[in-house]
């Protein structure tokens, strides 16, 4: 970065004195632009010593994907970020038949069951539940009068969520794959954490009468930045990272703007 | 000198590899695991009809009695419940068993709606209110062979239908609507008096009560009412009583009706084609896209262009089909669930379907079944999920809070939701249990 060309040294007027040719006597001051001398590299040094890097929402050791990350005066735009309130997508992967301590495969056992009674339409059914109990809180948090036309016109468009803090709602799930004993649940959710979402593997074991523990959580999309937009990293070099910033410029405005107004 | 033992040290992996895998496994459900069945209900309980004595008079002295349950309660039945229906404050709850007891009653019983009900510390005296659910004795030819197929229930009067042996109506008939002939002065509370009726064009295949009067479907197609006919509810053409089921004319002659609904004094019959027909009370506009007559009583045609209607219901004051797209339009006064401005409309109207969860996650959710209460509607989807939505009488809706609900809110019942059956100020809906 600090071998990139710099900005043009600033430049201001002095009333300099130019010899007169000839007679000693009379010194005219000139006005001419000189570069301040406060501006040369030698005295300035180098442009950036530190980086000021701000994280987005929370990413935990085990889990995996999409990590939003604000530079400079982008850490203006995580707090407005934040405030939009978007939904992240996680890929979950889960087991059935062993209930951990920790909820994930590297637990402690604390009980092993078994899972051969578990069909996909069961599993799918718990999973409709869930959508449907998440889709109340969804309605609930967000602190709307039940009441108003206004109330009723967002709903039909599903454009209540929750505004300000709320405890995790799950606003999406869906199977992607099913091969027992191992599952794959694709789930749209607020406000959560990683461990809720391997706290409600557990509990989907639970329901089914077994129980389940979870192998991985990948986050594919961090509200307007999807896998797509992320370096991976063999990519974490200074042009990729420009680029990306470039790229996902116009796209975050947009967000802000139609979100925060 | 050796330690006791020898230090452990934390386990390596391969020493939890081996006690994970020789760990015993439990078994919780079977390969065979069936799902159960289950009764949940909710709404005002003070008259007893959640059959939950303990929200009447509670079993300790220091607890109050429950008056309003506002959210779902499970129920313990013996049998399993095949249907249900809910009136003025009693319910009826029926089993397609061929044991001898098929028909449980709970709630008001002043004018003899569950039979007579003796009571254990009087024996020559019935029950006025029924707190649990108590067998009906019903006086069949072959109790272990006739199955008891449906039960619906009025403001103060009650019909079964069964397979074999016609219809029972058990209640109060001062309007004749338990079809049989008006006796002037009579006592219907603790009367033994249940009447069975068999004189029909063919086999009575669904029975519907109105507030005052009933309607009765054949396997033909053809519809017999008896009753209060004052809005003309009874649709055969005068506004006076009847007390002998008579076969409706009009519009509905020769068609093959499918379903008939009624709930307050309107009626509403489906035909095999998707033609939705209308008689009785619309002073609520319910009939007004035909008629501006407040009364209606003969059964008209109602020329909706929604397409090919599959199934409908009728409340006091709004009505509700549902189309074979699997979409619902709802007219009518009232609450009508498109938020708090529509409160009155003479043409259907569409609920959008991402009311009920539909979106691009879940493009498949359909409505399955429609129900009206008396002021509210209830809709089942494909998925087992109950929507509601309506005047929130005495908590009834079971959404927890007693505000009444503009539209479309989903009920939390642990299982999926199989039918459910509306009344004025409660509910009883059937689940299966999701494993």
């Amino acid at each position: 970065l600090n071998a990139a060309p710099r900005r043009p040294p600033r430049q201001h007027v002095r009333f300099l004195p130019t010899p007169a040719p000839g007679d000693g006597g009379a010194v005219e001051l000139v006005p001419t632009m000189v570069p301040v001398l406060a501006d040369h590299p030698l005295v300035r040094g180098p442009r950036f010593r530190r980086l000021k890097i701000g994280a987005g929402h929370r990413l935990d050791v085990k889990a995996s994907g999409v990590f939003v990350l604000g530079v400079g005066h982008g850490n203006k735009l995580l707090t407005d970020l934040y405030n939009c309130h978007l939904t992240k997508v996680y890929t979950v992967g889960g087991l059935f038949g062993k209930a951990t301590e920790d909820f994930s495969d590297t637990g402690k056992l604390i009980e092993k069951t078994t899972f051969d009674h578990i069909t996909r339409e069961k599993l799918e059914r718990i999973l409709a539940v869930i959508q449907g109990t998440n889709h109340k809180a969804l309605l609930m948090y967000s602190n709307i009068d039940m009441k108003t036309q206004e109330a009723y016109e967002l709903a039909v468009k599903g454009l209540i969520r929750p505004m300000e803090k709320s405890p995790p709602i799950i606003t999406g799930v869906r199977c992607l794959q099913f091969a027992p004993p191992e599952f794959q649940l694709e789930i749209h959710c607020l406000h959560e954490t990683q461990q809720y979402l391997r706290k409600i593997v557990h509990e989907i074991g639970l329901e089914l009468k077994s129980s389940a523990v979870c192998t991985q959580v990948r986050r594919t999309r961090d509200g307007v930045f999807t896998l797509d937009d992320a370096l991976p990293r063999t990519q974490w070099d200074l042009q990729s990272i420009r680029d990306a910033i470039r790229n996902c410029r116009l796209k975050v405005k947009t967000e802000i703007e139609k979100t925060l107004g | 000198r050796r330690a006791l033992g020898g230090a452990a040290g934390p386990p390596s992996t391969r020493q939890l590899r081996e006690a994970e895998e020789a760990a015993p496994v439990f078994q919780y459900a079977g390969k065979t695991a069936r799902r159960k069945d289950r009764v949940f209900v909710w709404g005002f309980s003070h008259s007893g009809a959640l059959g939950v004595p303990s929200f009447v008079k509670p079993d300790a002295g220091w607890k109050k009695p429950r008056r309003i349950q506002p959210t779902p309660y499970r129920l313990e039945t013996e049998e399993k419940i095949s249907s249900a229906a809910c009136g003025y404050g009693f319910t009826l709850l029926a089993s397609n068993t061929t044991d001898i007891t098929k028909v449980w009653g709970m709630g008001l019983n002043k004018d003899s709606q569950l039979g007579f009900q003796r009571s254990r510390r009087d024996q020559t005296k019935g029950y006025e209110y029924v707190l649990e659910p108590s067998p009906i004795p019903l006086p069949l030819e072959k109790p272990q062979q006739t199955r008891v197929l449906q039960v619906s229930c009025g403001r103060a009067h009650s019909l079964i239908l069964t397979d074999s042996e016609g219809v029972f109506t058990m209640g109060n008939n001062s309007f004749g609507q338990c079809g049989r002939k008006v006796i002037e002065d009579e006592i219907y509370s603790e009367s033994h008096l249940i009447h069975q009726l068999k004189e029909f064009d063919s086999r009575v295949v669904q029975v519907v009560c109105g507030q005052d009067h009933s309607l009765f479907r054949t396997k033909k197609g053809a519809v017999y009412a008896c009753g209060w006919g004052a809005d003309g509810q009874t649709g055969l053409g005068h506004y006076n009583i009847t007390s002998v089921p008579t076969k409706l004319r009009g519009d509905i002659a020769g068609v093959n009706i499918i379903q008939v609904s009624s709930y307050g004094d309107c009626c509403l019959a489906v035909s095999d084609e998707g033609d939705v027909f209308g008689w009785g009370n619309s002073e609520y506009l319910q009939l007004a896209s035909v008629t501006e007559t407040t009364q209606v009583n003969v059964p008209r045609h109602l020329p909706f262009k929604i397409g090919k209607i599959k199934e409908a219901a009728c409340g006091g004051t709004g009505n509700i089909v549902l189309t074979e797209e699997g979409n619902v339009f709802v007219w009518g006064y009232g609450i009508l669930g498109k938020g708090p401005n529509l409160i009155e409309t003479a043409v259907p109207e569409m609920i959008p379907p991402s009311l009920f969860g539909r979106s691009d996650f879940n493009p498949d959710i359909r409505i399955a079944h429609v129900r009206c209460g008396l002021s509210q509607f209830a809709a089942l989807t494909n998925r087992g999920e109950l929507f509601v939505w309506g005047k929130n009488l005495r908590g009834c809706l079971g959404t927890g809070r007693m505000e009444d609900q503009y539209f479309p809110w989903r009920v939390t019942v642990p299982g999926e939701v199989v039918d459910v059956a509306c009344g004025v100020d409660h509910m009883v809906s059937m689940v299966k249990s999701f494993t």
